[in-house]
């Protein structure tokens, strides 16, 4: 029997979730969470009359009859119903009601209310505490509330729980992104590396592969020097992620006339004084793209060329 | 290009007739490449090589740490500048200067054992 496919059945996939949590809270809640406290009840010497009037303004349909706190049976409105009808309406409770009624104890748990109510075929239980003291009356309706307002304050944890996690998450991810970024001029020889060392230093303290991380620095060391010696000036850009390095070089010309040339290795352009500096072996670009996992260049007459090279850093971890 | 067992730099000076311009300790050699480009070593020079070279400029330091190489010879008399002497120092790369041309160390270096 599933106890709550009664209560909650439904279709569709959110419905389906909803079950399992409340399968859970079926276990969890008591029937002293889910019953009406301090029951409305009546004595043994009051009359089927008073009950009845006791139904029509609290809208009832049973009330235990107890003497001294103890629950002596119970009148339902079968029972009133039939009092009118045989006329005896103004006789005694004790003699028409129900003596004995099955009762539910207040500990038990939901799912085992509910199995009683499927049982006994009855519309309520009243409840005794452990010492048979009348403690509440409880309903089919009391058990399917009582779990709708817990589903619904579960929920609402749950979507804060989530907004929290969300937010640390992003913030995580964040203070893991690093981002080195430096203009470079034209000719300026002596600032040569400075990308790469700051990347370098950042790859070590997050523990990543020696080899990885001289294959990131020889990108960007390779992609600046080839700023300065062969355009007018530009920009690199090291972002440093959890997973990869992704170095872009963006400078604004004048651009390679022919790329595929430019990256045949020996192919160089370089001037006497980048020779001298031992420079110009042509083997910068050809270096870039065997240290890359992913390599990008673009590069158009006059306006510039934009280098993109990407190492990634799971793999690498993986081997090391 | 790389020994089996690693040489201790110390026992070469002599032998290379080197001048140490930064502080030599105990910096192991596990071979040598000779390139005056720099985009060569950055190829080619495996992690723990002396690397020989004319090149002084500030980039051989990038370079050589750049590729976990221990030390520098520079040869045919030349000295990089000081301030470029310092910063290997700070890098921790032995810089060393001889007279001999890089072909004479190279003869030496392999008379020596280093392959
Ligand atoms: N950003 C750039 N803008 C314009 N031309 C470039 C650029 N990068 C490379 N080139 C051209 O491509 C050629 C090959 O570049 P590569 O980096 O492979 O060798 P190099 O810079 O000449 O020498 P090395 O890098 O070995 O010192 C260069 O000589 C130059 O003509
Ligand atoms: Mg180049």
């Amino acid at each position: 029997m599933n106890p709550t496919s009664s209560l909650l059945a439904g279709s569709g996939t959110t419905e389906k979730r909803r079950i399992s949590v409340a399968q859970v809270l079926v276990y969890e809640l008591r029937v002293r969470d889910a019953m009406t406290k301090e029951p409305v009840t009546a004595g043994p010497t009051d009359t089927m009359r008073t009950i009845q009037h006791l139904m029509k303004t609290h809208r009832f349909s049973g009330v235990p009859i107890t003497q001294n706190g103890c629950l002596l049976g119970i009148v339902t409105i079968e029972d009133i119903i039939n009092a009118l009808d045989k006329g005896h309406i103004n006789e005694p409770t004790e003699r028409w009601m129900a003596r004995d009624p099955v009762t539910l104890r207040d500990h038990y748990s939901l799912v085992r209310a509910v199995a009683e109510f499927d049982r006994y075929g009855f519309g309520r239980f009243p409840v005794v505490d452990g010492s048979d003291k009348l403690v509440g009356i409880i309903t089919r309706g009391d058990i399917t509330d009582c779990l709708v307002h817990h589903l619904e304050r579960r929920a609402e944890e749950a979507v804060a729980h989530e907004a929290v996690l969300m937010a640390e998450r992003a913030a995580d991810e964040k203070a893991r992104r690093v981002v080195v970024r430096t203009q470079i001029k034209s000719g300026d020889f002596d600032s040569a590396g400075k990308v790469s060392q700051r990347m370098r230093q950042v790859l070590r303290e997050r523990g990543i592969d020696p080899d990885v991380r001289r294959r990131a620095a020889i990108i960007a060391y390779e992609a600046e020097t080839n700023i300065i010696i062969h355009t007018i000036g530009g920009q690199i850009t090291a972002t440093i992620l959890p997973d990869k390095v992704v170095i872009d070089a963006i400078d604004e010309g004048p651009g390679i006339e022919n790329v595929d040339l430019a990256l045949r290795e020996g192919w160089s352009t370089a001037g006497p004084l980048a020779r001298e500096l031992g420079f110009g072996a042509g083997m910068g670009l050809p270096n870039i793209k065997r240290c890359s996992d992913v390599f990008e260049i673009k590069s158009e007459m006059g306006r510039g060329t934009h280098l993109h090279a990407e190492v990634m850093l799971e793999k690498a971890r993986m081997v090391a | 290009m790389n020994t089996q067992t690693p040489i201790k730099l110390k026992t070469l000076l002599p032998l290379l007739q080197a001048e140490p311009l930064t502080d030599t300790d105990d910096a192991n050699l596990t071979g040598c490449y000779i390139s005056d480009l720099l985009s060569d070593v950055l190829a080619y020079a495996r992690p723990g090589v002396l690397w020989v070279t004319i090149q002084t400029h500030r980039n051989v330091v990038s370079v050589a740490a750049m590729k976990d190489v221990p030390a520098v010879l520079i040869t045919c008399g030349r000295k990089p500048d000081p301030q470029i002497v310092m910063e290997a120092q700070e890098e921790g790369l032995v810089l060393l200067s001889t007279k001999l041309t890089t072909y004479e160390a190279a003869g030496k270096l392999w008379e020596a054992g280093i392959r």
